[in-house]
């Protein structure tokens, strides 16, 4: 059989992947309808590329970086530091940001178990998620076992931040199922950078 | 109505002219997108944010291309960024889906729709896209060219890289081929 004959035959068969019902069109209007009148009703923000919210983010830990050395250099090793304050200004922020997680995380686990949340929860999730969004258009995400705890921390902070204030039951049951069962509390802890310093870094 | 004139309507403001608009395209843009994802709400989803942008940003439409190339460019781009957004919980719908498929299917060809499906799912995303549009959707390779920002030449080695590719992981079908 010629390669042009298995391709038809690829066609045909392919026809069935996904194969789409039809199109829910009345359904589908009025939601572009509401959703177009609630974004002309909502107030205008400034939406940033996330090139852009990286960027500005890094150059103000990049500022924070270049400033913190300079206090703490000694007279003479400024310039030899200039070049590593880049890196190092980058790692206080990921060890602050993965600690904020873990301690996030632990807390409302513990929480959960005793059947009361703290409706701060759902605010220090929504900020830890735009920080965890960053960090995914960063270049941290190209090491794939980051990433994989990127992806991972983003579902769980984005439902511990849609949870109601005070809210218990099935919902918190299913977020502290999914972080035992993808042991993201281990995989944080072991992604923080050892040592009291770095703890101490990620209080900061 | 000549397209033109149904732009000019739609930027003017006329609600008939954006509706009209919509049913024009809508079908093609809702399969493509469904195509791609695999799952209705997605597919409704990605459906949706394609027409507010398209509302939102047809002042810079120049008419260098068809509307509807245009608009597949919008879809193909809010698609693939949208699964890439939710690929890891996406790709387990379309796991969970690909084996619904499958298993409905199963008395007609038991095992070569589901493998190839495996396959196709298996493809790379740029692979899996240009055989997707062109082969199951029907798109031209001068509008895959398009919406994919890349030459009509890409496209057609995209294609052949794809079928080749799945050619490969069928090859203990080809028994089954002839059928």
């Amino acid at each position: 059989m010629t390669d042009d004959r298995i391709d038809q035959r690829l066609r045909d068969l392919a026809r069935d992947y996904h194969r789409p019902p039809a199109t829910p069109r009345e359904e589908l209007w009025a939601r572009i309808a509401a959703a177009r009148a609630a974004r002309r009703s909502a107030p205008r923000i400034l939406v940033l590329r996330p090139w852009l919210r990286w960027g500005l983010a890094a150059a103000a830990v990049l500022v924070l970086g270049i400033a913190l050395g300079r206090i703490t250099a000694p007279t003479g090793q400024v310039a030899a530091q200039a070049d590593s304050t880049g890196a190092v200004a980058y790692q206080i922020a990921a060890t602050q940001y993965l600690t904020r997680t873990e301690a996030l995380l632990a807390s409302f686990r513990a929480e959960a178990r005793t059947g009361r949340l703290d409706a701060q929860f759902a605010g220090q999730a929504r900020d830890l998620l735009t920080t965890t969004r960053l960090m995914m258009d960063s270049p941290a995400a190209r090491d794939p076992r980051l990433k994989t705890l990127l992806d991972d921390l983003e579902v769980v902070l984005a439902q511990i931040a849609q949870v109601p204030s005070g809210r218990t039951g099935e919902d918190v049951d299913l977020i502290t199922q999914g972080i035992e069962q993808r042991s993201v509390l281990l995989r944080l802890q072991t992604a923080v950078p050892a040592g009291p310093g770095a703890r101490k870094q990620g209080a900061l | 109505m000549d397209e033109r004139e149904l732009i000019a309507r739609v930027r003017a403001g006329d609600a008939l002219a954006e509706r009209e608009l919509y049913d024009a395209h809508v079908d093609r843009v809702f399969r493509l997108a469904y195509r791609l994802a695999g799952d209705d709400a997605l597919a409704q989803d990605f459906t949706q944010e394609t027409f507010i942008r398209a509302f939102e940003r047809l002042d810079s439409f120049r008419g260098e291309a068809a509307l509807s190339t245009w608009l597949y460019t919008i879809a193909t781009t809010v698609t693939l960024n949208g699964l890439r957004k939710v690929k890891r919980r996406g790709r387990e719908i379309e796991l969970d889906t690909a084996a619904d498929v499958a298993e409905s299917r199963r008395r007609a060809e038991p095992d070569l729709k589901t493998r190839l499906y495996a396959a196709i799912e298996a493809l790379a995303d740029k692979y899996r896209t240009v055989f997707v549009m062109h082969d199951v959707e029907g798109y031209t390779h001068e509008e895959i060219a398009t919406a994919l920002n890349v030459e009509v030449g890409t496209s057609k080695a995209q294609l052949s890289r794809a079928r080749a590719k799945l050619r490969a992981a069928l090859a203990d079908f080809a028994g089954e081929w002839i059928t």
